[in-house]
């Protein structure tokens, strides 16, 4: 296991519990999956990763992130980026926005300068050639997916061996999505990056994903391969709004209930 | 009298407040703070530079350079100490204490250098100008010079190097340029030494009219007019509204002073302000949003 994190349990401004105990494990080279509902700790549990948690007022009550078996749970995120080569992509599509593209992708590199920026930067405009064509252009006036390619580029830039995902396709088109998703499928093959995606879109995420884990109210209440868990008739049911049962009223889909079931 | 006089000398003052302005807004951006204690950040500066020239007698090579250095620390010492332990909290928070900062560092100046003015002459070379009947003084034409060889310093650093552009990153959103591995706390650390050595320059140049006393502090309210009258958040907005208030100042000196208002010259800048704010409450060049449709 590159990345394990063990039995977690999270606290926002010292009363508000979000994460309950999470455990799960990544393999080098895989892109595993996490999908749950939303306030389900799914971003908490990156942030924590990380080592961001400090920046929201958040604190680790128990447990511990290990990766190869060193624990980076006290250390901040630019050591966790420089010496462990692990990238967080917050949500919504964060780039500079009052800066260029060219810009955004300089000071993703700040940490790790080297004379290799410029290979890179064009590495990533083989990735992404329509960044190649803004590069001059304020970020915040480019589209969302635009934006959200500038920032998976970004990313690249600090060369990263595990890389965090944070709903990538939020507020994006379906086409637009798909384009994403297979970039980030070929970023895993090619460049041998971990993933670790943390999607919405259950339907598109288990497409390309190795393996997954869904989460609940702070809580990994299933796991399994992606494809098992597109077949898994909870999981079409929640996630993907298509399971064997008649359609169920909202009341019944109330999570306790959900989660009864599971545990 | 020749109104040409009067724009230039406004001017000439006005590059010594862009860069007070400057001191004000690059904190501003980087930590959403105001910076209260800009009068203070300007008296302690130049005393540092006092302390090195005046009392250690180093030549002006090594006084002006270690002096500046000084106050950057200072500056950055002061960010770790008071700033640092809000990071990611409420700038409203560091703003008040910036206020209490000024009260603190005011008393102190105070407690070790007394009540009494310094007498503040660097004998720079005298470059007095004599153009028809106007007349430029050289302490003036310096602080004018140097001002805006600073001013230009720090945009070239904030726009053509790496750490600018981190610096600018993080100006944007801490947590954005955390998640990237750029060391917030190392660039708000940067910032603050940065934001220290223009203040510094600009209390040195102001002292070098006259004397300094725990009292040249009060200059540093002018950096408010400033700054909000050029836009809190743009650098190119504390250029033009620093010359915007110099001119503002020598022209009621020049033309309302004589008339009787004795003083009325130091209150003009905040009658400004208050316009400006009416007709534009961002500030003349406060960033555009960016608005996506």
């Amino acid at each position: 296991m590159l990345l394990r994190v063990e039995n977690l349990r999270v606290v926002y401004h010292d009363v508000i519990s979000v994460l309950h105990g999470v455990s799960l494990g990544v393999d080098e080279g895989e892109l595993l999956v996490i999908i749950g509902a939303n306030g389900a700790g799914k971003t908490t549990l990156l942030r924590t990763i990380c080592g961001m948690i400090d920046f929201y007022d958040g604190k680790v009550v128990e447990g511990d992130v290990k990766l190869e078996g060193h624990s980076i749970r006290s250390l901040h995120t630019t050591e966790i980026l420089k010496k462990h080569r692990l990238t967080f992509v917050m949500e919504d599509r964060p780039v500079f926005w009052y800066l260029t593209v060219e810009e955004n992708l300089l000071a993703a590199a700040h940490a790790r300068w080297d004379n290799q920026v410029a290979q890179d930067m064009e590495e990533v405009y083989g990735y992404f050639p329509v960044l190649k064509r803004l590069r001059e252009k304020r970020a915040g006036l480019a589209s969302g997916g635009e934006q959200q390619m500038l920032a998976i580029g970004m990313s690249l830039m600090t060369k990263p061996r595990v890389l965090l995902l944070d709903e990538p396709s939020l507020g994006l088109a379906p086409l637009v999505t798909e384009e994403l998703f297979q970039i980030i499928g070929r970023l895993n093959r090619e460049k041998e990056v971990t993933v670790v995606l943390v999607e919405q879109n259950a339907n598109a995420a288990l497409g390309i994903g190795d393996r997954g884990y869904v989460m609940e109210t702070g809580r990994v209440v299933l796991e399994g391969k992606a494809s098992e868990l597109l077949e898994n008739e909870d999981v079409r049911e929640f996630y993907l709004g298509s399971g064997e049962k008649e359609r169920k009223s909202y009341r019944d889909a109330r999570r306790y209930k959900r989660r009864k079931r599971w545990l | 009298m020749d109104i040409l006089q009067v724009v230039f000398s406004g001017l000439l003052v006005g590059m010594v407040y862009a860069l007070l302005g400057l001191g004000v807004v690059l904190v501003f951006k980087a930590s959403e703070a105001f910076n209260f204690a800009v009068g203070e950040f300007l008296v302690v500066g130049a005393f540092l530079f006092f302390i090195l020239f005046f009392d250690l007698r180093f030549p002006l090579l090594i006084a002006l350079p270690a002096g500046l250095l000084a106050a950057g620390c200072f500056g950055a010492l002061v960010e770790k100490l008071t700033i640092q332990p809000l990071l990611g909290r409420n700038p409203i928070s560091m703003t008040i204490i910036t206020l209490g900062l000024a009260s603190l560092l005011r008393a102190s100046v105070q407690l070790v250098f007394g009540a009494h003015s310094y007498p503040f002459v660097i004998d720079l070379p005298d470059i007095t100008l004599e153009l028809g009947d106007m007349l430029f003084l050289s302490e003036q034409l310096w602080a004018s010079i140097l001002s805006g060889l600073a001013f230009g310093l720090v945009i070239l650093f904030l726009f053509k190097t790496r750490w600018g552009v981190a610096i600018r990153a993080t100006s944007e959103s801490q947590a954005k340029a955390m998640a990237y591995g750029i060391n917030a706390r190392v660039i708000l650390l940067v910032v603050w030494a940065l934001s220290g050595i223009c203040i510094a320059i600009a209390g040195i140049m102001i002292s070098n009219f006259g004397s300094l006393t725990y009292l040249t502090a009060m200059v540093g309210f002018r950096a408010i007019p400033v700054v909000l009258v050029g836009g809190m958040d743009s650098i190119g907005g504390a250029l033009v509204g620093g010359l915007i208030v110099g001119l503002c100042e020598a022209f009621v000196g020049a033309y309302l002073e004589p008339m009787g208002l004795i003083g009325f010259k130091n209150i003009a800048p905040y009658i400004l302000l208050l316009i400006v704010l009416l007709v534009r409450p961002y500030g003349l060049f406060g960033t555009i949003r960016i608005e996506r449709v």
